[in-house]
């Protein structure tokens, strides 16, 4: 009995000498064997295709004859998926199989024995390599995916009104995606739950997008609830203005709320030109009084108010013109409509307790972001001007990242972050915490087969010494799950003095007081289908 | 009086070709590469990358690209990202050009933010693999000065051995020696030296196939890190060439926002 390697199909040497070594201790996966030693080559250079892995044919002596089998080298998982993924039949050749075949090749590997070898054949079916056809990994026409989440946030110390240390979520996201028209056209449905078993207001629903898209040669229009984002900078999303902040996602304001709008792009030599047409507005969420990461008086979403007639029916408009040339680039918008920022007023309920209601009042604003890449370094401008919300101001981020490939010899990408964020408006500022902060971060991306990335980043406010320190870290756990950490630590103000509220939250000075005891560390595991 | 002529022709060439200076025809080897492998105008192609380490342990990528031939200039390039799932939606546009520093965007699905990656991370690892972004993007024939070594036989093809030097000062090379075979002048193999000057990488290429009778790609590239012991596998599949991509509508921010 002989089991003898006949070739390495279509392979490099090299590949297969680090392979081979590892085929010593390791079960192999058989996928057919063939009389034709024609067909079996066929077979395996076809799979080494499919498959991406090293197929080899080994030639089995038996009492019926000589077979011709088709193997891995390897009884990896990764390959057994891929071949069921792709409907290809395989048997797993045990490892006491292989070492018999070994050593009675030991024993006399120049004489074959005509005894029927105890080894599988595994299978007399002659799989039909025209079954499996190329196949192009585009899309399906239609195609659905799933990620599933479960959070937990767990505060230092309980809430100012009692709320509780723990606060556990679930979240799913859904999305639908459908082409047609040779790609022409497509329809994208996004909707997305949240669960929280503490805060009745993170309890949520929303559709992030249901949006029907017609593209053109220069052109493409987008029609439904969609996201948008503009922006350059790290710690603050100054420009960004298209789609309201959900809230109580994250207090970083990086998650969104789908906006309904019409959306046309025109692509052109000089650059890109978007109008959007926005009906409808949709309100900022809060987090309710069982909540944690909010003001110290209760935000009554129940009872926003507006500035506008249309209230929430009001159309707003915007446009914006983007390009790049050499290092640069940069993009100019304005924006007239509701303001997505509202101003929070205090009101006196009847039962004698103090909330907040929003007001949106309807803006002017121009923006403008750039961005200038020389060399390591990427220097990043977002400035806005605002009228209606009192007076016109304006406010900016400016900054530079800088990015350390292989930093200490290693693999690791460290980038550095320093960012100046200012507000005209000072310490009246009271749609933001960023009035003259400095902002310095650190990005750590390991480059490793997880995918190991952590952004450590400090806020500092010069003038009021107030500060947060921020934590996000993430790795995948094998293909289809994800590990999220992250924390915060907000330090510098003041508690609010419980006896006043309301004074407290109007001091300029002390603006993160109602955060002061909501240090956190969160985990989150993703799971994606 | 004819016949004499050419003749003498004749005998002057060998000292004709000995009158080229190596570092000429190196260069003139990688122009006829490039010419070769020239008037592809636009080629959609699947890529499966599984990295290993040197303890065995694996991670698959699933990458779909497009590929645009752009006259007078470098190649631009748009890379979906399939597997793993969490990065599903992900895109990445590149544009090479041929003296200045590419221009490269990177599309966040999570946030929908287009962000432009600064031209330094040219060196380093792309998606955690052994290829740096520099090893992938369109090796425009004057990034480099060239320098022809010598022709011995690989693997039983005669090649072309030339050195070449990125002239760009921030690739994480200081050269890189590059086997080509006179047959065809593909790249058959590579040897890549850090900024030290010692043998960081081994790319070898393999499994050639002709396509549109014209073009030939690579069915299979092994990186090998000589330092770490980690390798990358490329399986390239599925070629497409000339699909009537356009500038606009499939290489531009735009297209980097709405891929899938």
């Amino acid at each position: 009995m002989k089991a003898l390697i006949l070739g390495m199909v279509l392979l490099a040497s090299s590949t297969s000498a680090v392979a081979a070594t590892t085929a010593e201790t390791s079960t192999l996966l058989v996928f057919g064997s063939f009389r034709n030693v024609q067909n079996a080559e066929n077979w395996a250079a076809r799979l080494q295709t499919l498959l991406g892995t090293t197929i080899v044919v080994a030639e089995v002596d038996r009492a019926d004859g000589t077979w011709y089998r088709v193997q891995s080298l390897r009884a990896e998982t990764l390959i057994a998926r891929r071949a069921e993924s792709r409907g290809i039949p395989y048997w797993r050749l045990l490892d006491s199989e292989v070492a018999l075949e070994r050593s009675s090749r030991a024993v006399n590997p120049q004489a074959p024995s005509r005894n029927p070898p105890p080894i599988r054949i595994a299978s007399e079916t002659h799989p039909d390599p025209a079954q499996h056809k190329v196949s192009t990994r585009f899309r399906t026409p239609a195609d659905w995916e799933v990620d599933l989440g479960v959070q937990s946030r767990a505060f230092t110390q309980s809430g100012f009104a009692g709320q509780d240390r723990f606060q556990p979520s679930v979240s799913a996201r859904l999305e639908y995606y459908r082409t047609w028209d040779n790609d022409r056209q497509s329809l994208t449905v996004s909707p997305f739950l949240r669960l929280d078993v503490e805060d009745s207001e993170r309890t949520h629903f929303d559709v992030r997008e249901l949006f029907w898209s017609r593209v053109g040669d220069d052109w493409d229009l987008h029609v439904g609830v969609k996201q948008v984002f503009w922006g350059v900078t790290e710690f603050h999303h100054l420009v960004d203005i298209i789609n309201q902040t959900d809230l109580v996602e994250n207090i970083d304001a990086e998650d969104k709320l789908g906006q309904p709008m019409m959306h046309l792009s025109l692509v052109r030599d000089w650059g890109i030109l978007d109008f959007f047409v926005l009906p409808g507005f949709r309100e900022r969420t809060f987090a309710g009084e069982d909540g944690r990461l909010r003001l110290a008086v209760p935000i009554d979403t129940d009872h926003a108010s507006y500035a506008s007639a249309a209230e929430e029916l009001r159309t707003d408009v915007a446009i914006r013109w983007s390009h790049h040339f050499g290092p640069l680039e940069f993009g100019v918008y304005h924006f007239s409509g509701t303001s997505r920022d509202p101003l929070l007023t205090p009101w006196l309920q009847p039962s004698g307790q103090w909330v907040l209601r929003p007001h949106y009042t309807v803006i002017d604003q121009t923006g403008l972001d750039a961005q200038a890449i020389v060399g390591d370094w990427a220097w990043k401008l977002e400035a806005i001007t605002r009228s209606g919300l009192g007076d016109r101001y304006a406010a900016f981020n400016a900054g530079f990242e800088r990015t350390v490939v292989g930093a200490f010899g290693s693999r690791t990408d460290l980038g550095l972050v320093v960012e100046y964020l200012f507000d005209e408006r000072d310490d009246e500022a009271f749609t933001t915490l960023f009035e003259h902060d400095i902002a310095l971060g650190t990005r750590w991306v390991f480059n490793d087969l997880s995918d190991t990335q952590a952004l450590i980043g400090f806020i500092w406010d010069v003038d009021t010494d107030e500060y947060v320190i921020n934590l996000e870290a993430s790795r995948r756990l094998g293909d289809a799950w994800t590990l999220l950490l992250e924390g915060r630590i907000f330090g510098g103000a003041d508690d609010p003095d419980a006896g006043a509220l309301l004074q407290s939250l109007a001091d300029g000075d002390n603006k993160s007081a109602s955060l002061q005891r909501d240090d956190y560390i969160q985990i989150e595991l993703t799971r994606f289908f | 009086m004819f016949y004499k002529a050419f003749c003498i022709l004749t005998l002057l060439m060998p000292c004709l070709a000995s009158a080229v200076t190596p570092e000429e025809r190196g260069l003139q080897i990688f122009q006829q590469a490039d010419a070769r492998a020239s008037g592809f105008q636009d080629l959609e192609v699947d890529l499966t990358m599984i990295l290993r380490t040197g303890r065995g342990d694996e991670s698959l990528r699933e990458l779909r690209i497009k590929q645009l031939e752009v006259p007078d200039d470098g190649d631009k390039l748009l890379v979906v990202f399939d597997t793993p799932k969490a990065y599903r939606g992900s895109a990445l546009l590149s544009f090479s050009h041929k003296v200045e520093q590419d221009d490269q965007w990177l599309y966040l699905p999570a946030m929908k933010r287009v962000k432009k990656i600064a031209s330094r991370n040219k060196s380093g690892p792309f998606l955690s693999s052994e290829f740096a972004f520099e090893d992938l993007t369109a090796q425009e024939v004057e990034k480099f000065d060239y320098r022809y070594e010598t022709s011995e036989v690989l693997d039983g093809q005669p090649c072309y051995v030339v050195t070449r030097i990125p002239k760009d000062e921030y690739s994480g090379y200081t050269r890189q020696r590059v086997w080509l075979d006179e047959a065809e002048y593909r790249v058959q193999k590579i040897e890549y030296y850090d900024r030290k000057n010692s043998l960081l990488k081994t790319l070898t290429m393999n499994d050639y196939q002709l396509h549109e009778g014209k073009f030939w790609k690579a069915g299979r590239m092994f990186m090998v890190n000589h330092q770490t012991r980690k390798s990358t596998e490329l399986i390239w599949e599925h070629f497409r060439f000339r699909n009537g991509l356009s500038d606009q509508r499939d290489f531009s921010i735009n297209s980097l926002r709405r891929v899938r």
